[in-house]
């Protein structure tokens, strides 16, 4: 008999726990074009229970990723008086966007341990190290570099972006990408806190990349580096030319 | 008005190109060099990455020297044989230096020799015209005219031992083709580290090493940047895939109208009162290159993205 009350309320529980939550993006696509200078996307959300109004307060965290890249830190140093590239981390999986944004300061919505199982915030980016024998810089400051710099560039952000709410049920919140954000597709989680546990969870994607000319350009370049350089090199050739032949008259 | 690039991978002002394009086209004009020693630390400056600095360098200087080599061909002032022996030369120091430029920029020590390179070249290049020209005008204040050299006297003995003699016409010359090959190397490999045509280092060289007369060196000289710039750009665009077309064009479009107006202006400035500003120049430019090895950055750190080649446009 105990157990079968035990049952049921976990069974309460349960239900009461089965959040549903929406989210969407204001585009689904980002194309960078001869005049992208950044983009900035809104992504809405609605939260609902299976059987009304979610209640209680609850704590939204939204968190964008980009698509994961070797990264290279390298720290200079002084050597024979001058300033060189001297030891180096390679960050294999490095995302090459990642942007953290809340309804308040995430260390108040959740514990840390919660956090990092979840991946929300810069300290709970698990990743990977590859570093040469012998490195004397400590991997930390490395990692922190690499914050420091992605951050400074626009490419990594927390504690920045606020999710605000619309009403009972409804959020939204800013994504903004740099112009020089990196191409591929980027996952935008969306989670629903209370009292310290993610109540539920919610996954939209976004693609960016180089269209039109810009993405003929690039994929030129790179597909048929030699073609490249022989239209650049008859391009400067014709232009030199007609300068030439026209400066004359 | 913002514009994408798609090699560099970043937004600059339309204008702020263009007009970067004008001040060294304007510059390069009145002082009649090629201004890629100018370019290169300008585009660095504004955050083009260096790689890309360099090698879309290069794809400018071509357009660049065609024009000023059209202009000289026309006055009969090309020597086309001794033109083609430092092309073959050129050739081959371009390759060997896109080679170590690739070698380099893997093991992250490319911005380093860039640096190192300016410094070097400009400063012992700018120093010397310094130097002489300064020389020349407190001369001309005084009145005083130098004895001129006689024509047999221009050759250091050594020079004249050199095998493999060749004759080149133009130039009124019977040298070995050795040292014109290795005068085009040298410069071919730094138009392939620094993103120059090389101008600065091979008129010297062909005044004083050669001893080629003056009316043929420059267009000679410019005959030569295109080859070997040309080739640059292939060798990069092969290598590092680093050449930006639309950053060239956009140069190119303020360097041509910079040009034309500092040309007219060059030539109402006497010889070398251009020489001493240029070398000012040469050297503000050095410094500025040197005040950065020397001085503490303020990030330390350096992030660079390891792009993995794409083969193939994404779906």
């Amino acid at each position: 008999m105990r157990h079968l009350l035990q049952l049921v309320v976990l069974w309460f529980a349960f239900a009461s726990s089965v959040t549903a939550l929406e989210t969407d993006l204001s585009s689904h696509k980002i194309e960078i074009r001869y005049s992208f200078k950044g983009a900035e996307l809104i992504l809405f959300g609605a939260v609902g229970h299976f059987d009304g109004d979610i209640e209680g307060d609850f704590d939204v965290v939204v968190v964008v990723r980009g698509p994961n890249t070797a990264a290279v830190v390298r720290q200079k140093a002084r050597i024979n008086g001058i300033w060189i590239n001297d030891e180096q981390v390679t960050f294999p999986e490095a995302p090459g966007y990642y942007a953290v944004a809340a309804s308040r300061p995430v260390n108040d919505i959740a514990a840390s341990e919660i956090l990092a199982e979840q991946g929300i915030g810069f300290d709970n980016l698990t990743l990977d190290v590859v570093a040469d024998e012998g490195l004397k810089g400590s991997i930390p400051s490395f990692r922190e570099a690499l914050y420091r710099i992605r951050e400074k560039a626009g490419l990594y952000r927390q504690e920045k972006d606020m999710v605000a709410m619309r009403g009972e049920e409804l959020f939204r919140t800013d994504v903004r990408l740099p112009a020089n954000v990196p191409v591929g597709s980027f996952l935008v989680d969306a989670f629903i806190f209370q009292e310290g546990q993610v109540l539920a969870k919610n996954r939209v994607e976004l693609v960016v990349d180089k269209e039109g000319f810009e993405r003929a350009a690039y994929t030129f370049a790179h597909a048929y580096p030699f073609l490249y350089g022989l239209t650049a090199v008859l391009i400067a050739l014709g232009v030199g030319w007609i300068v030439g032949v026209v400066g004359k008259k | 008005m913002p514009l994408y690039l798609p090699i560099a991978e970043l937004s600059m002002n339309v204008f702020l190109v263009i007009g970067m394009g004008w001040i060294v086209g304007f510059l390069s004009g009145m002082f009649g060099v090629g201004g890629g020693f100018l370019m290169t630390p300008l585009l660095i400056f504004v955050g083009v990455p260096p790689t890309v600095a360099v090698a879309t360098q290069s794809n400018q200087i071509t357009a660049a020297s065609v024009t000023g080599a059209l202009a000289h061909w026309r006055r009969q002032g090309v020597d086309v044989k001794m033109g083609l022996v430092l092309i073959a030369g050129g050739a081959v120091g371009s390759y060997f230096g896109a080679q170590l430029f690739t070698f380099l920029r893997s093991l992250g020590q490319v911005d380093l020799m860039i640096s190192l390179a300016y410094v070097l070249f400009l400063g012992s290049v700018g120093g010397l015209m310094f130097w002489e020209s300064v020389r020349a005008i407190w001369r001309t204040h005084r009145g005083y005219v130098p004895p001129p050299i006689p024509r047999e006297d221009r050759h250091k003995a050594w020079i004249h031992a050199l095998p493999f003699k060749m004759r080149f016409r133009k130039s009124r010359l019977y040298i070995s083709v050795l040292l014109p090959l290795a005068i085009g190397m040298f410069v071919g490999v730094l138009a392939a580290i620094m993103g120059v045509g090389g101008g600065f280092v091979m008129v010297p060289a062909m005044i004083y090493l050669l001893g080629m007369p003056t009316n043929v060196v420059i267009g000679t000289s410019l005959f030569q940047i295109i080859f070997v710039t040309a080739l640059t750009t292939i060798f990069h665009s092969v290598n590092t895939q680093t050449v930006d077309i639309f950053l060239a064009i956009l140069l190119l479009i303020g360097g041509v109208a910079g040009a034309q107006i500092g040309a007219r202006i060059g030539l109402k400035m006497k010889g070398e009162m251009l020489r001493a500003l240029l070398a000012g120049l040469v050297l503000v430019v050095c410094f500025r290159m040197g005040y950065e090895l020397v001085a503490e950055p303020e990030e330390l750190y350096s992030v660079y993205d390891v792009k993995t080649p794409i083969v193939e446009a994404a779906p």
